[in-house]
């Protein structure tokens, strides 16, 4: 039992030392903050018809509670999803293969440290809202008990589950994250459309947060006695606030069933570990060779040869960008499954059959959106497959090869958006093209900052995933394509985000090109 | 051709140096850098690719600074670094068509220049498979060509056996023999027999500084006459071990033979030609 602490602790120091979990920390604290708005701020989290709940420690304890089993999850799982991968990579599992410890063990105690990555944030999130309380009360008693139930019963068992899921994923799509980035996408989507019907049916709910809001939405039937269903908006809604009426939210007595569902999807959680151990192949030849995606080559000739310098053909100089930008390009469009690009095809024809607003508003997020792997590394892979001292030694490699990078990136993009284009085109929508066009050159920059910033993917794959969420739910402020906004305030506010994003850009890669060792 | 690096520091925190007040001169030819693990060899040969500045110093090509024009180290330099990798996705053909594009080569004899380094370096028959199936060695021999793809007059091997079967380090050792006459090539390495057939100079360093740097005689010429071997009981190993500088030892009839250096040979020892290896133990054990 000692030893198997000790490799949680272990692996768990390891993955909490990493760049990526200081980001989506500080980035968790920064959401965090917000969660419950300070009393002026124009905007609201939680609101049901024009009611918000009095600044009390229920309220504030329930609220940072859902949004936080909300927010982590859909974020968390981005963050935890490659400790199996990592230990690929590093060859770290083969020694564990050689070990004696078991599969179920290995899984088991690669959940435990996700979900302990996770409670960390949590744990952070958790301080943070006690501090929100002291900052904006209404002059209410603190009581703690109301902030610890929302994050046991609530937070900790979806967030569990999550730890899970990212397993399972490992284990049965390591090699395909594109894959588990998209049925993450969706599997997410569609529990959080699922609504309870009766009080017993909230044990279904994994985040356990519908509880809460028909709680807190009774609550204010209580006050304006209506019995028909409140006006509930959840997420971020700027305006209208000073409006709002105050309700007295006291917290949520959990029925026995609920309490007893969180503790059984913990349970179900150890159940599917359980039930996956078989499918993990340890780390063996197979799984590593399928996990290079092809075969290894026998070239071992007998015959010997050498390499006279003087009878090599003499190179010319050339300095021409031309075939750094193919290369690139051929990189992204060979990255990942070949069937894949069958998604994006049938993508791209939806595009041109559907109406022109869904097609827009719904089809060229998600397009682009399925990307996400190709533009995640696009700067950065030469740290990933340990090419940048070849990058780095060459001929201007700030103005030759980070540019046709950018490229390769704004190509693909555009690529794929061509048949709305051509149908805006058409339609003479200059507007429309234009934005699309920016939209584009938008997202890949926004990859290639984020990128170059942590020199990493995580950050830039967690806050795509979130924006294509909001763009799937129409939500506006999230709209870098066009889909819901035009005009020329809009184009150039796009404008000048690529301007500002070019200039980081710039500046921090000639500084890492100058500071590489 | 000449490369000039003068009094160079790599300073990691407060008071922690890669590389310390580092001078040396290098003309045409092979310089075998040795030196034990984190001497500070991969350091410098960083700085001298211009993948890494360092804190102090100068290092000039043919009176050129380089810290300040990397572009003019960049444009002939071949660079073979010790711990690299590859796209997977391509194949060699591709990927030294990219790298080549990336040092600034092009033209119609490119193809050609790359066919023949591929068929030169027994790669032609997998040349259009992706190189993410490449073992170890071919990968090597990948990074091997990428490095002479522009014909480089400065070009940089570190630790570049690893990897490399025996009749492929032969080839090697000729290929950088071949390199030598026009150019300058600094070849990098902790084993001593890389570098002793080919070397025409020697620099041996230790914890970010320069021990000595010459010819091989002359470097040898530090332990001559202080090099014998002696026939001693196994369990005596240890305490030999605390007296002597050993350099190897091999069984020998249920005894051990050792070979050591020392000024004061023991009893029965039988005095042995010197070597390169010989000169570099003594000087990283007695530095």
């Amino acid at each position: 039992m000692k030893l198997f602490l000790q490799t949680i602790k272990y692996d768990y120091l390891q993955r909490t030392r990493s760049y990526a979990f200081l980001i989506t920390l500080c980035a968790s604290l920064a959401i965090a903050y917000t969660f419950v708005p300070e009393p002026n701020a124009s905007y609201s989290t939680i609101r049901i018809a024009d009611y918000v709940g009095s600044y009390n420690s229920a309220w504030f304890g329930y609220v940072t509670a859902i949004m936080t089993s909300v927010f982590l999850s859909l974020v968390g799982f981005y963050l935890v999803n490659n400790g199996i991968k990592t230990d690929f990579n590093t060859k770290v599992g083969q020694i564990i293969a050689s070990t004696k410890v078991s599969n179920f063990k290995y899984l088991l105690f690669k959940t435990l440290s996700n979900f302990m990555v996770l409670i960390t944030i949590v744990f952070c999130v958790f301080l943070m809202s006690i501090l929100l309380f002291f900052l904006y009360n209404d002059g209410t008693a603190f009581s703690l008990f109301q902030f610890v139930k929302p994050y046991v019963l609530v937070t900790l068992p979806a967030l569990f589950f999550i730890a899970v899921l990212a397993v399972v994923f490992e284990v049965f799509l390591m090699k395909y994250s594109a894959i588990q980035n998209v049925l993450f996408f969706f599997m997410f989507s569609s529990m959080m459309v699922f609504v309870p019907k009766t009080e017993n049916q909230h044990a279904l709910d994994v985040f356990g947060t519908k509880i809460v809001i028909e709680q807190m939405e009774e609550s204010v039937k209580l006050i304006t006695n209506s019995d028909a269903d409140e006006d509930l908006s959840i997420g971020y809604v700027l305006g209208n606030t000073k409006k709002a009426k105050k309700f007295d939210f006291n917290g949520v007595d959990f029925p026995r069933v609920f309490v007893l569902s969180r503790l059984l999807w913990i349970l179900f959680g150890f159940g599917i570990i359980t039930a996956i151990t078989p499918f993990f192949k340890r780390f063996s030849d197979r799984e590593s060779m399928k996990f290079k995606r092809v075969k290894s080559v026998k070239g071992e000739v007998n015959e010997f040869k050498e390499v006279v310098i003087e009878n090599l053909s003499k190179p010319k100089i050339s300095y021409s960008i031309f075939p750094l930008c193919k290369t690139e390009l051929l990189m992204l469009f060979r990255k990942g499954k070949k069937w894949f690009w069958i998604i994006n095809i049938i993508g791209m024809v939806l595009l041109v059959v559907l109406p022109l607003e869904m097609a827009h508003q719904l089809v060229l997020p998600v397009l682009w959106f399925l990307q996400v792997n190709r533009l995640s590394d696009l700067v950065t892979k030469e740290t990933f497959y340990n090419t940048h001292y070849f990058v780095f030694a060459s001929y201007k490699p700030l103005q030759r090869v980070l540019i046709s990078q950018l490229f390769a990136g704004i190509v693909l993009m555009l690529f794929l958006s061509l048949p709305l284009m051509i149908r805006y085109a058409f339609e003479s929508h200059f507007m429309a093209f234009t934005s699309i066009l920016l939209g584009g050159v938008f997202i890949v920059l926004l990859a290639s900052v984020l990128g170059i910033l942590t020199q990493g993917k995580k950050l830039f794959e967690v806050l795509f995933f979130m924006i294509a969420y909001a763009n799937i739910n129409g939500i506006i402020y999230a709209d870098y394509f066009g889909g819901f906004q035009d005009g020329v305030s809009y184009l150039l506010k796009l404008i000048v985000c690529i301007s500002v994003f070019i200039t980081l850009i710039v500046l921090v890669r000639k500084r890492q090109v100058v500071n590489l060792a | 051709m000449q490369l000039d690096v003068q009094n160079i520091s790599k300073k990691y925190g407060r008071d922690k140096y890669g590389l310390k007040d580092f001078s040396i001169t290098i003309d045409k030819g092979v310089l075998g850098l040795l030196g034990p693990n984190g001497a500070g060899k991969s350091t410098l040969l960083k700085m001298i690719a211009t993948v890494s500045k360092p804190t102090h110093g100068v290092i000039l090509l043919n009176k050129n600074n380089i810290l300040k024009d990397a572009n003019y180290m960049r444009k002939q330099l071949g660079f073979l670094p010790q711990d690299f990798g590859v796209y997977p996705n391509l194949n060699a053909y591709e990927f030294l068509e990219y790298i080549a594009a990336m040092k600034g080569v092009g033209g119609s004899h490119l193809k050609l220049r790359i066919k023949q380094l591929l068929d030169s370096l027994n790669l032609a028959d997998v040349a259009h498979k992706p190189i993410g199936s490449y073992s170890g060695g071919m990968k090597q021999r990948i990074g091997i060509a990428q490095a002479l793809l522009n014909d480089p007059k400065l070009i940089i091997f570190d630790e570049p056996t690893v990897g490399l079967d025996p009749e492929e380090r032969v080839r090697f050792r000729n290929l950088v023999s071949d390199l030598a006459n026009d150019s300058i090539v600094i070849l990098s390495s902790h084993i001593v027999s890389d570098i002793d057939t080919i070397a025409d100079k020697v620099a041996v360093m230790k914890n970010g500084s320069l021990i000595t740097n010459g010819i091989q005689e002359d470097i040898i010429e530090s332990v001559s006459g202080k090099v014998f071997e002696i026939l001693i009981d196994k369990n005596d190993l240890s305490t030999f071990k605390d007296k002597q500088i050993v350099v190897s030892t091999t069984r020998k009839k249920g005894k051990l033979k050792v070979r050591y250096i020392s000024a004061n040979p023991i009893g029965n020892s039988i005095a042995q030609q010197a070597n390169l290896e010989d000169a570099y133990l003594y000087l990283t054990k007695t530095n």
